[in-house]
């Protein structure tokens, strides 16, 4: 990378902080080339013009009276006016106006940890940006609360809310006063689920047909599984249960 | 003369004088004037906000103001929030509490925002500050409620208890009784954060009775919607409240205690809580909500007709953070009813859900922009922007100083055009002169950061993530926001270019975060080197960053300026970029 260093260059005429400017001379640096220069003759980056006001007055035709005249497209806008009041800064690398050029490295891209999708369960780690207490307390409501009364009834059924980031769920059959615990996280398919199921109640084959599959879903609504796609069912299932056909 | 008359004050007089000045930017602006100013200021200097608990030590904040009264401490990076700093960073308060246990034995006040606070912290500050009044604990972590319990038992004039979102691990319900029966000077207490564990309600209710200058009390979830009508009672002179559950079986005799309880509340202007809300309670509240300013139902799942119901009975709301279960519908009224509010927060309801689940768009962010001629301050998520939309917000609302808008999908573009969103926030930081914290999403190029480097001279804070397409855009934002004090980036393609021609910038800035961005290791260390008051600490779960060659980008990187060197407590994850000659050059 060619990286050039303009080391002890132009310190600020004004510094930035009110704290002594740290100088990079008396660090026994060799100034390269002639103090300041580098930094006046700064580029001035010539950018397209600005379409704020083009959109102001399509999206606003009515206040375009406001738009137009007394605004600055980018193309009249010195960006690095040396007059300005701000700090000027010292550079460690002279800034090009050619960004991400060829000199950069190849692999870079290749090695980037860019846009690292990790799993934690929610997809892309911190993102949205939501608290996490937030969502921890959140995670203690009911979803789709407003449906209070339904799901109170849940609860009632003895099928608490599924914590978000628990892969077990209670599994009741009728007829039977205690419900089990299944790990959805090694099911993909009703197949698997189902002979887990019948295993899990001692249910052959035959007698599976006596049973229907219903799970209660976000908004506290029993539902039967088989009227789903696997996907929704395992999105928005909290809790499962075997009812016995009758007739 | 005038001159002469400036150097004939006594100390005393000008000391005096500087007590009046109550910001930090004029105390420090006095500081500067001459020797004999700082001097005095030092001393008569009571109150501290220290943005970075790195960025200076302990021991240099004792030897320059050896009087200080209250303290106010910020630790962890903001995107600590959101889970993108490791657990273990550091951020500790005890260091703090010890220096000024010996320092300041007056010491009366502690505010502190994600730091990670002991048991030990607290006993500390219970036993060694005698005339303890504040304690304000937002995000922190680390403590449980046995370190409450020793802050309630000792510090009898504990004005303020403010836990905001802090993690306490909740072993007992039995802390509120610690406080002693002669104990009656609360006027704050905010316990919304604790568990949902039992809550000694006999403790809180008789602490409730004695403290007749309670003014804030917030609880937490599992006090129960019978016990607010008993609580409200006992404390009629409240101003702020927040329920617990706000939910039981609908029963017209509860009701109409708990409607009576809320109307004799003469005094209450804010309101929050409401877990679990049934809807068919809310009424019970409409006796006041004609004076309510603030109201935040970001924990309370109601339903936009609810909502609505709601909203237009509180002409005077100032502050409302909701669930975007308003929807578009809810916003618009809003925005007819509520012609004061300044401050605006939708949450998401279903932060992880690809499809919307509920009818929020960009319009009813317009229509409150429209409607609200003194809206300052927005916090938006939704699923969906336009730049048109964005730029009628920036013309109705030229005043907005905060304008953060998260569109759920990263990358998302303006989804009637598909062109990024460039535009749309280049009007908002064009419009809106005094903008001072920005927070950007969708699809955006770098034309979106010249536009914000052009423009955004006022700006304070921004936050950036999966933005932009080169070291264009971070040199823009760097080169050209003269304000800017913290820069949060995650996910974006700038890298060491825009760094290291801006270096000095940084020295500048309080901090500078960048995660999943493309800054080398090599570019790590030059900034570390050259630039002695900045603190470059890589943080690399993967390893030491040197295992791997100097090309490589960084996981993470915290950059800010310090006084006090590198830190001491670094975890196995964190590297700081030291020079490496630093010893030579000081020996």
């Amino acid at each position: 990378m060619c990286m050039e260093l303009q080391l002890g260059l132009a310190l600020p005429s004004t510094p930035p902080i009110p704290i002594k400017m740290f100088d990079l001379n008396s660090y026994g640096y060799e100034p390269r080339e002639a103090l300041g220069s580098n930094i006046l003759s700064w580029p001035l980056l010539k950018l397209g013009p600005c379409d704020i006001n083009n959109i102001n007055s399509s999206s606003s035709s009515s206040s375009s009276s406001s738009g137009g005249s007394r605004k600055r497209g980018f193309d009249e806008v010195v960006l690095f006016d040396e007059n300005r009041a701000v700090p000027k800064t010292l550079p460690l690398l002279l800034w090009s106006n050619q960004p991400n050029d060829e000199d950069d490295p190849k692999d870079l891209e290749d090695n980037s940890s860019s846009a690292i999708f990790k799993n934690d369960g929610e997809g892309l780690v911190g993102w949205p940006p939501v608290k996490t207490w937030r969502k921890k307390q959140r995670r203690q409501i009911p979803d789709g609360g407003a449906q209070n009364n339904r799901v109170a009834a849940a609860a009632d059924n003895g099928c608490g809310v599924r914590a978000s980031n628990s892969t077990f769920v209670k599994v009741k059959i009728e007829g039977v006063a205690i419900a089990r615990k299944i790990d959805l996280s090694v099911h993909h398919s009703f197949e698997t689920l189902t002979s887990t199921l019948m295993r899990m109640f001692g249910i052959s084959d035959e007698n599976w047909k006596c049973f229907r599959l219903t799970y209660l879903d976000r908004e506290g609504d029993w539902l039967l599984a088989e009227d789903v796609p696997w996907r929704t069912f395992i999105r928005s299932l909290k809790c499962l249960k075997l009812i016995r056909i009758r007739g | 003369m005038q001159k002469k008359m400036a150097y004939s004050f006594p100390d005393e007089v000008l000391e005096h004088v500087f007590s009046f000045i109550q910001s930090d930017k004029d105390r420090n602006a006095v500081s500067m004037v001459c020797k004999s100013w700082y001097e005095i200021e030092r001393w008569c200097r009571r109150k501290i906000f220290i943005g970075n608990c790195y960025a200076v030590s302990p021991r240099i904040m004792i030897r320059r103001f050896p009087e200080i009264r209250s303290v106010e401490l910020k630790g962890k990076p903001h995107f600590a929030d959101f889970n993108l700093v490791p657990e273990g960073w550091g951020g500790y308060i005890l260091p703090w509490i010890v220096e000024m246990a010996g320092a300041y034995p007056w010491l009366e006040e502690i505010r502190l925002k994600r730091m990670v606070v002991t048991d030990e912290s607290l006993e500390l500050i219970a036993k060694s500050f005698k005339n303890f009044k504040v304690l304000v604990l937002s995000f922190c972590e680390g403590f449980s409620t046995d370190g409450l319990a020793a802050i309630a038992a000792s510090c009898k004039n504990l004005k303020e208890l403010d836990l905001r979102e802090s993690e306490v691990d909740d072993l007992s319900g039995h802390w509120l009784s610690h406080f002693p029966e002669t104990y009656t000077s609360l006027v704050s207490l905010n316990i919304s954060c604790l568990g949902s564990d039992e809550v000694s309600f006999s403790a809180l209710e008789r602490l409730v009775g004695r403290c007749p200058n309670l003014r804030t009390l917030q609880l937490n979830r599992a006090v129960p919607l019978d016990k607010i009508a008993t609580i409200l009672r006992r404390a009629p002179q409240l101003v702020e409240f927040g329920t617990g559950t706000y939910a039981a079986e609908l029963r017209p005799d509860v009701f109409s205690n708990l409607a009576g309880a809320f109307s004799s509340c003469k005094e209450l202007r804010s309101l929050s809580g409401f877990w679990d809300v049934v809807p068919a309670y809310l009424p019970a509240i409409y006796s006041v909500c004609s004076r309510i300013s603030s109201l935040n139902l970001s924990y309370a799942t109601i339903q936009s007709h609810d909502l609505i119901k709601l909203v237009c009975h509180c002409p005077s709301l100032q502050r409302l953070l909701v669930l975007d279960y308003i929807e578009d519908s809810g916003l618009e009224a809003l925005a007819s009813s509520c012609k004061d509010l300044q401050e605006l927060r939708v949450f998401p309801s279903d932060p992880f859900g690809a499809e919307p689940n509920v009818s929020l768009t960009e319009q009813g962010l317009v229509a409150v922009s429209l409607g609200c001629p003194k809206l300052q301050s927005v916090l938006y998520f939704c699923h969906q922007m336009t730049n048109s939309a964005l730029v009628n917000i920036a013309q109705n609302r030229p005043n907005l100083t905060r304008f953060r808008l998260c569109i759920i999908a990263p990358r998302k573009p303006d989804y009637v055009t598909l062109e990024p969103l460039d535009v749309g926030f280049g009007a908002i930081v064009q419009h809106c002169k005094d903008l001072r914290r920005l927070s950007l999403s969708g699809l955006l190029t770098d034309r979106v950061f010249e536009y914000i480097g052009t423009y955004a001279k006022k700006l304070e804070m921004l936050s950036v993530a999966f933005a932009g397409d080169s070291d264009l855009g971070l040199h823009h934002v760097l080169s050209g926001c003269e304000s800017l004090r913290k820069l949060e980036i995650r996910d974006c393609s700038f890298g060491d270019k825009a760094l290291l021609a801006n270096a000095a910038k940084l020295e500048t800035m309080r901090s500078l975060w960048m995660s999943s961005c493309s800054v080398s290791f090599g570019a790590c260390k030059l900034l570390g080197q050259k630039m002695p008051r900045l603190n470059v600490e890589v943080i690399d779960e993967r390893g030491p960053p040197d295992s791997r060659p100097e090309s490589c980008p960084v996981e993470k990187l915290y950059i800010y300026r310090s006084v006090a060197g590198p830190r001491f407590d670094m975890p196995p994850f964190v590297w700081t970029m030291d020079d490496e000659d630093s010893a030579l050059r000081l020996s």
